[in-house]
């Protein structure tokens, strides 16, 4: 309101003083002729004739025209400029003298379910100085002395150009405390050197989780990009050139918990940038703290056990061990309590940006691809741990019944002569139930399943629905990123996955059933997968969720939660229809079998614990390379809590390596060390 | 003769009035008090804009500033009592002065160079310098008026109308070959002024523009050919004068030293809006943003500082003086000095458009300082002494008297 009234104004003024300039032309041209009149100066003093003094009259009116045009003209330009657009001025006025320049605000810590810190932050004193600082050479040379740098690395760091022109620019990071006060000291020496308390990333515990934890490093171009196109959505973070953001793990996937809100002060500057003074600022708010489902001496036991395990098979003769994965799962609510991958990684290696050297080798197949956490993005065989849901599969669809009995020769030509196959014992089980297939992983109980479901014809993929209904082939939705999906392989899949084959080749025979039915092949599963299974077997089919968060510590200090995994209760991945309580009682007398009955080495490894314990094991075979070793378990098996997975990749057989991984973490729950040593290589 | 026909009575009383408007007057008849009014105006309106200056910026010396107003006044106090009309017969003299005055900076022990500009000279010992091109400009006005007061106020014949074209030429190029496109064009402009009074018909002027902008392009065409070629040191036109005239047409197109001068003045005139932001607050001349804030650029300071009311006054002071200084021609009898007087006009008209319309983006960026308000002694000491020639002209308008 005020301003158009300001503008009429004006434009009143500057039409009266056009009117103005008009009467004014006028008065002269009529003063002229009135000092004629009265005859003080002659009319034209020149020459004779009177037409140069009328001459004139017009050429002084051209001029005075000029004039009047000339103003009128740069008045017109003012009153647009100052009048109608001064706000736009006004603002491009503002933004030539503010610059605002933002700090740092810390990441959250990552503690474990008992409140033990795993990622903390570490204060790390930095040396910065405003860019003008490098025009001071004495000053350069003198604080290059005073941290031991080359001067040319100091003068560098001060005109960096990656940080905005107004930022304090870094110099250097991690500076003594020593060298610290003695910069304070002589602050009259180092004028415009200030030191800043930053934090980095540090992990107490070392590679201790580090697949769960992941890291942080420098926010990459892509994910900048990909931040521009999701466009300003309420809630999120703005990120910007240099930000850390977590890559990985817990720290990329709870990100927005644990990133903080960064502080803006806005700064006044001169034209030159230097800056003048502070014009506000905001302070920086730090991250949450959360809370993760791990323990950590679970966890420890489960990467000390799977280490164990490892260095067993070594000694065992498997040299190409190293490889593999164990968890231990709350099957009451899918906490996930450790998760081991091996090999590991140091998160340190990421503070402050990785070398490409180190980074190629972190991704190398030569090194083992420690950044893949094989817990939940290893794709493995599931060797004979599956052959609890194919036991189910035969009851359920009459493929096998429980009295049902099948003799094991050690070869099994339940197909015909050429199409015979081997047990894996090659002298043979003997004749067999199903609860004792089960116990002694008899492969020739479970051909005849395969076979018959083959040739059943109402329902020839029986085995792969009861497979999917456990949540095979799909991911478990755990809440860390790049989890694998698995395969459970039926006649479509093998179909469209072997394009290049010809009919023949890939049509779906009862090889590949009698091949998936003890999980060997093309199906593929994740150590998370086959716990979650062995959840639900525990649990009379249901499923949680496998999670790792727990809750996100309120800010106020007092370590209260501030949210919860889905409010506190476990989420419900799925309830696997069970046909018949007899059937699921059978599998898990087989379960028990396992432990207690098929084998008194295995036996002995468990007789020592307080509680009983269910489980299977695992022999994958794969081309050229050694057996991948599995064992999955439960326990209590009359009231489950725990269930504990362990594979080994080409660590020899289930029952010999894997055992000792799943053991040894039963051992750190119930606190009872595992004291046989015997195994029985023979039992798979 | 109508007021003498009014009857006795009044006619008495007349008398008595006129005999103490004479006394009243005696100073007015001397002094114009349009001119003086303005010129004092002006140079309040100088000081308070060149103090305000002079805190924050270095270069600006509110103490040399008054000290320049000194001088100019003395000056002009002097020659406010000389009659200049003999110099009508002096042309030969003045040109020679003239060319003198404007290749006085390349006379060794006297050139002294400021900005990267040769064109200012220092007198030995006393340390003082100066731009001999602005004397130039007062002189090469009262060459061209001494010759086209020859013609009677009426020009014959396309002759002597080319004669005086030519006789122009002659200091305008030698103030370019110093390399001074500004001031050439103060001279060109003035002289063009008092030319077209002195009797140009109007259809030779017309031609005489249309030739002019036909030789611009075709120089401005040549020397984008010739930069081609050649390097930059052969070309007719400096690239930064060629930089300014791109940036003229297009503020924004880049981010170039004239760019920036040109964007930081439009947005130091903007932001003043109505009143101003007052002295002192202005944030674009005083920290830095604004170039040049006390000299080429001072009419943007006045703008941020005290708004479309500073500005608008200023310019009022400045067509005060104009239009008196116009009305001063008007009564003068002598052809000579009224030419002079004309093309003083002529030289404000020039200085005070070119610069204020390059402060606001009318114009493009040139360097001519505004009459009576940019800070240097040079401007302030002839443009006092136009004042001086201005006032002498008024002071003997009349042979009679």
């Amino acid at each position: 309101m005020d301003a158009q009234l300001v503008v009429v104004v004006a434009g009143v003024i500057l039409v009266a003083a056009i009117i103005g300039s008009l009467v004014f032309l006028r008065g002269y041209s009529g003063r002229f002729t009135y000092d004629t009149k009265n005859g003080t100066t002659p009319k034209a003093s020149e020459g004779e004739g009177n037409t140069p003094g009328v001459a004139f009259k017009g050429r002084f009116t051209l001029l005075t025209v000029g004039i009047g045009a000339m103003f009128t003209a740069l008045v017109t330009k003012l009153w647009s400029m100052q009048m109608v657009s001064s706000d736009y001025y006004e603002n491009l006025a503002q933004t030539n003298q503010t610059r605002t320049v933002t700090t740092a605000a810390p990441r959250g810590r990552i503690l474990d379910r008992n409140g033990v810190a795993l990622v903390t932050n570490r204060a790390s004193l930095a040396v910065t100085g405003y860019r003008d600082l490098a025009d001071d050479t004495l000053l350069v040379r003198h604080l290059a002395n005073v941290l031991g740098m080359p001067y040319v690395a100091v003068l560098r760091n001060i005109q960096d150009n990656t940080e905005g022109a107004q930022a304090r620019h870094t110099i250097a990071t991690d500076v003594r405390r020593s060298t610290v006060a003695y910069i304070q000291e002589h602050a009259g020496e180092f004028n415009g050197v200030t030191v800043d308390e930053r934090t980095e990333r540090q992990y107490p515990y070392g590679t201790t989780a580090c697949h769960v934890l992941g890291y942080t490093s420098t926010i990459t171009q892509e994910q900048l990009d990909a931040q521009s196109e999701d466009g300003d959505s309420a809630g999120t973070i703005d990120y910007q050139s240099g930000d850390v953001v977590g890559q990985a793990g817990v720290e990329s996937r709870y990100e927005r918990l644990l990133q903080g809100i960064r502080g803006e002060q806005t700064v006044t500057v001169d034209a030159q940038g230097n800056v003048l003074g502070q014009a506000g600022s905001v302070p920086a708010s730090p991250g949450s703290d959360i809370k993760l489902t791990l323990d950590l001496t679970i966890q420890q036991a489960c990467e000390t056990g799977l280490q164990h395990a490892i260095d067993t098979a070594k000694n065992a003769g498997y040299e190409n061990a190293g490889n593999g994965a164990c968890l231990c799962l709350d099957c009451t609510n899918g906490e996930i309590l450790g998760m081991a991958s091996a090999p590991t990684f140091d998160p340190s290696v990421f503070v402050g940006g990785v070398s490409s050297d180190v980074w190629s080798q972190l991704n190398s197949e030569d090194g083992g691809r420690p950044l893949l956490n094989r817990a939940i993005g290893g794709q493995y065989m599931s060797a004979s741990t599956i052959k609890s849901l194919s036991a189910l599969a035969g009851l359920e669809y009459g493929t096998y019944t429980s009295t049902q009995t099948t003799v094991c020769t050690g070869y099994w030509t339940g197909n015909g002569e050429a199409w015979g196959k081997r047990c894996w014992l090659h002298s043979g089980h003997g004749t067999m139930t199903l609860q004792s297939g089960i116990a002694h992983s008899c492969d020739p109980v479970f051909y005849d399943i395969g076979n018959a479901f083959y040739y059943d014809e109402e329902n020839p993929e029986g085995l792969q629905e009861m497979f999917r209904r456990w949540g095979l082939g799909s991911k478990t939705g755990v809440d860390l990123p790049s989890e694998g999906e698995g395969r459970v392989p039926d006649a479509a899949w093998k179909e469209s996955y072997f394009k290049d084959w010809s009919d023949a080749d890939r049509t779906w025979n009862p090889g590949d059933m009698t091949n998936i039915v003890i999980g060997q092949g093309d199906i593929l599963v994740t150590p998370l997968q086959m716990a979650t299974v062995y959840a639900g077997i525990a649990m009379g089919g249901v499923e949680y969720t496998p999670h790792v968060f727990l809750s996100a510590v309120a800010r106020d200090g007092e370590g209260g939660d501030a949210y919860r995994y889905n409010d506190g209760k476990p989420r419900e991945r799925l309830t696997a229809a069970i046909h018949s309580q007899d059937d699921l009682q059978l599998v898990k007398n087989g379960l028990h079998d396992v432990i207690y009955v098929a084998e008194p080495a295995t036996a002995a490894h468990f007789n020592t614990l307080p509680v009983e314990v269910a489980g299977k094991s695992g022999t994958g075979e794969k081309t050229n390379e050694d057996e991948y070793a599995w064992f999955i378990a439960y326990a209590p098996a009359d009231d489950p809590k725990y269930v504990v997975a362990a594979v080994l990749e080409q660590g020899g057989g289930g029952s010999s390596t894997a055992l000792i991984a799943v053991r040894d973490v039963l051992g750190a729950i119930y606190g009872v060390e595992d004291t046989a040593t015997g195994y029985d290589s023979s039992v798979r | 003769m109508a007021l003498a026909a009014t009857g006795s009575s009044a006619g008495s009383l007349k008398r008595v009035n006129k005999k103490i408007s004479t006394s009243r007057s005696s100073f007015r008849q001397s002094m114009n008090l349009g001119v003086l009014v303005a010129w004092i105006g002006l140079l309040a309106y100088g000081s308070i804009i060149i103090w305000s200056a002079s805190q924050s910026i270095a270069d600006a010396s509110f103490p040399r500033h008054l000290l320049g107003i000194g001088l100019g006044s003395a000056l002009m106090l002097m020659v406010w009592r000389i009659d200049l009309r003999n110099l009508a017969n002096l042309s030969t003299v003045l040109l020679v002065t003239d060319i003198v005055l404007i290749f006085l900076p390349y006379v060794p022990g006297l050139s002294w160079s400021a900005q990267g500009m040769t064109g200012w000279i220092r007198f030995p010992i006393i340390n003082l310098t100066f731009q001999p091109v602005e004397l130039a400009k007062l002189v090469t006005i009262a060459f061209i008026a001494s010759l086209g007061a020859q013609y009677n106020g009426r020009i014959d014949t396309v002759r002597d109308y080319i004669k005086l074209c030519a006789m122009l030429f002659i200091p305008f190029a030698a103030v370019l070959i110093q390399g001074d496109l500004g001031s050439g064009l103060v001279v060109f402009f003035s002289g063009a002024v008092v030319i077209m009074m002195s009797g140009a018909r109007k259809e030779w002027v017309l031609s005489t523009i249309a030739i002019v902008v036909g030789l611009v392009s075709l120089v401005l065409a040549t020397d984008s050919i010739i930069d081609s070629i050649f390097t930059d040191d052969n070309s007719l036109i400096k690239d930064y004068q060629m930089n300014r005239l791109l940036v003229f047409i297009d503020p924004t197109s880049d981010t170039s030293d004239a760019a920036y001068n040109l964007q930081q003045s439009l947005i130091a005139v903007g932001s003043g809006g109505f009143f101003g932001k007052g002295l002192g607050n202005a944030t674009q001349s005083t920290s830095g943003f604004l170039p040049e804030a006390h000299t080429d650029f001072v009419f943007a300071f006045v703008c941020e500082t005290f708004g479309f009311v500073g500005a608008v006054v200023l310019l009022g002071l400045f067509a005060l003086l104009m239009l008196s200084t116009v009305r001063v021609a008007i009564k003068q009898d002598s052809l000579f000095l009224k030419l002079v007087a004309v093309g003083i006009v002529g030289m404000w008209m020039f200085q005070i458009f070119e610069n204020v319309g390059m402060c606001i983006g009318l114009m493009p960026i040139t360097g001519i300082p505004l009459p009576f308000i940019s800070f240097g002694s040079s401007s302030m000491l002839i443009q006092c002494l136009a004042i001086g020639v201005v006032q002498s002209i008024w002071r003997h308008r009349s042979k009679a008297a």
